[in-house]
């Protein structure tokens, strides 16, 4: 692996997408101020808020670091730089994951800071962890089906997918008992069902990175 | 001119509507060859394969002592390319594009760089999105040459621009090419763009080399004959005619072959040689599909 190609690569995905990570940031950042001090009406617009700004800004990181690769016709010039395919593909794996993660872990310390030190809201902590966890995977999702696909209507599929999934997801884990009984508790509380959550959602997390890359390397047509 | 830079050895690939096959192409060392074929010949797909971007099905590709595609990361270091459908990053200045690739290419020249801001009249804080289609081919021209390239590959570079700016590009190239031996393998429907800058011709026509030769081999070869025939006297059967054209007691005939017996000849035949014409290296190239692809369906 040419390590030293793909972080240039990585450089030049971050460098293109700064102004939508700084923007979110902001609205991020806004989003947990209304979650923090807006009573009970700005916890919850907040909180959708936040979610909101999390599935827009990996829809657009996909969008526009892989598919507008292709869509833009850079990939050509991409390609001609001394990589491999594979290559080029950890490097827009790693450069999405890059660009989100840190944004997400921001806002999801953020709010879990949130939750730990405001009154009454403690019972929420387990679930808020999942979900954001729920997050990423959707991300992960995403950055797979664009890198594999590459193809701008199925990545569009699976961004609405992602966003489905966070509803459907959050639907069931609040009705799982051990988790969702504990809600509306007041102290912070954790348990093996908690666990079990997280341990599936990496699992996935690491499943569609690693079929992703599989995928990549068996192609044989790249332009 | 002995070593070879660019071996193809019986390359082929199928697409379900279209396959290139057996492809045998020898680039040697310091060359500049013209690839020409119409529009979905194979061409795009032959250096895609080249640079290692489309893996063949069978075959062997060899390009500066490196086998590809495995080998492709190593062999791009010493490629530059440039394509028509290749972009660069719109919302990115040209001296971004400079600063992105300069730690890539050990033997990047920035001092030739800026010489050929100024020889291409580009400026370097300029936004490509800003640029005419004109300015961005020699902007990509630039990157690619400051690498100081063992091989160039321009797939097309010239395609879509208006006559004013493709004269403009074609005569920078030349001009660039002058400095120093390159070699270059130069794609284009346009056989007259070619013919300037090439001194090696390869023709191919449905996914298939059907010619490859020194450009001057082909001027000298192809001729053609403008006979005027007695009477009742018949078109002289000759070998190397490829085509038969014109009319009743005027045919043309077209030679892939040409030697002056065949003036000789003719006039023993009882025909008359009103004129050998040279053909164009355009002229050249619809000949030699035309006839084989009569020759294929006969």
């Amino acid at each position: 692996m040419n390590y030293s190609m793909v972080m240039r690569l990585i450089w030049k995905d971050w460098y293109f997408q700064r102004m939508a990570i700084l923007l979110s940031l902001a609205g991020g950042a806004l989003s947990l101020g209304i979650v923090a001090f807006g009573g009970q009406a700005g916890f919850t617009i907040g909180l959708v808020f936040l979610v909101t700004i999390m599935a827009m800004i990996s829809a657009m990181m996909v969008m526009g670091n892989v598919i507008g690769e292709r869509e833009n016709q850079t990939l050509a010039f991409a390609m001609s730089l001394p990589i491999s395919y594979l290559e080029y593909t950890a490097s827009k794996i790693l450069s999405n994951l890059l660009i989100f993660v840190p944004f997400w872990l921001a806002l999801t310390a953020g709010c879990l800071g949130l939750i730990v030190y405001a009154p009454g809201i403690h019972g929420l902590f387990s679930f808020t962890v999942i979900m954001a966890v729920e997050i990423l995977v959707s991300t992960c999702m995403m950055i797979a089906v664009a890198i594999v696909s590459e193809s701008k209507g199925w990545t569009i599929a699976a961004i609405m997918v992602g966003n489905l999934a966070l509803n459907v997801v959050g639907y069931f884990v609040a009705h799982i008992p051990s988790i969702g009984g504990g809600l509306w508790k007041k102290a912070i509380y954790w348990n093996p069902a908690a666990t079990i959550a997280l341990a599936i959602e990496f699992s996935l997390i690491l499943a569609m990175l690693g079929v992703a890359f599989f995928l990549q390397s068996r192609k044989r047509d790249f332009i | 001119m002995n070593e070879l830079c660019v071996q193809f050895e019986g390359v082929s690939k199928k697409y379900p509507h279209f396959s290139l096959e057996n492809i045998d192409l020898e680039l040697p060392t310091g060359s500049i060859m013209g690839f020409i074929g119409a529009n979905g010949a194979g061409k795009s797909t032959t250096i895609r394969i080249l640079l290692g971007l489309i893996h063949q099905d069978v075959g062997a590709v060899n390009v500066l002592g490196h086998a590809m595609p495995a080998d492709q990361a190593a062999a791009k270091l010493d490629i530059g390319f440039v394509s028509e459908d290749m972009r660069l990053y719109g919302p990115a200045t040209l001296a971004w594009h400079m600063d992105f690739l300069r730690p890539i290419y050990p033997r990047w020249d920035q001092a030739y760089a800026e010489s050929l801001l100024d020889r291409f009249d580009l400026k370097p804080q300029q936004k490509i999105k800003g640029l005419s289609h004109g300015q961005r081919v020699k902007a990509a021209l630039l990157l690619a040459l400051a690498r100081r390239p063992r091989l160039l590959v321009l797939d097309e570079p010239t395609t879509g621009l208006d006559p004013v700016a493709r004269m403009e590009v074609l005569q920078e190239l030349m001009a660039v090419l002058a400095d120093e031996e390159r070699t270059i393998l130069f794609s284009s429907h346009n056989t007259l763009d070619v013919e300037q800058i090439s001194d090696r011709i390869t023709f191919i026509d449905r996914g298939r080399i059907i010619d490859s030769y020194d450009k001057e081999v082909f001027l000298d070869r192809w001729r053609r004959l403008r006979l005027v025939l007695p009477p009742d006297g018949v078109v002289p059967r000759l070998n190397g005619i490829v085509e038969v054209g014109g009319s009743g007691r005027l045919p043309v005939l077209t030679t892939n072959s040409f030697e002056p017996a065949m003036v000789s000849a003719c006039t023993q035949m009882g025909a008359t040689v009103q004129a050998v014409d040279s053909m164009t290296l355009e002229e050249i190239f619809v000949a030699n599909v035309h006839s084989r692809r009569e020759r294929k369906t006969a």
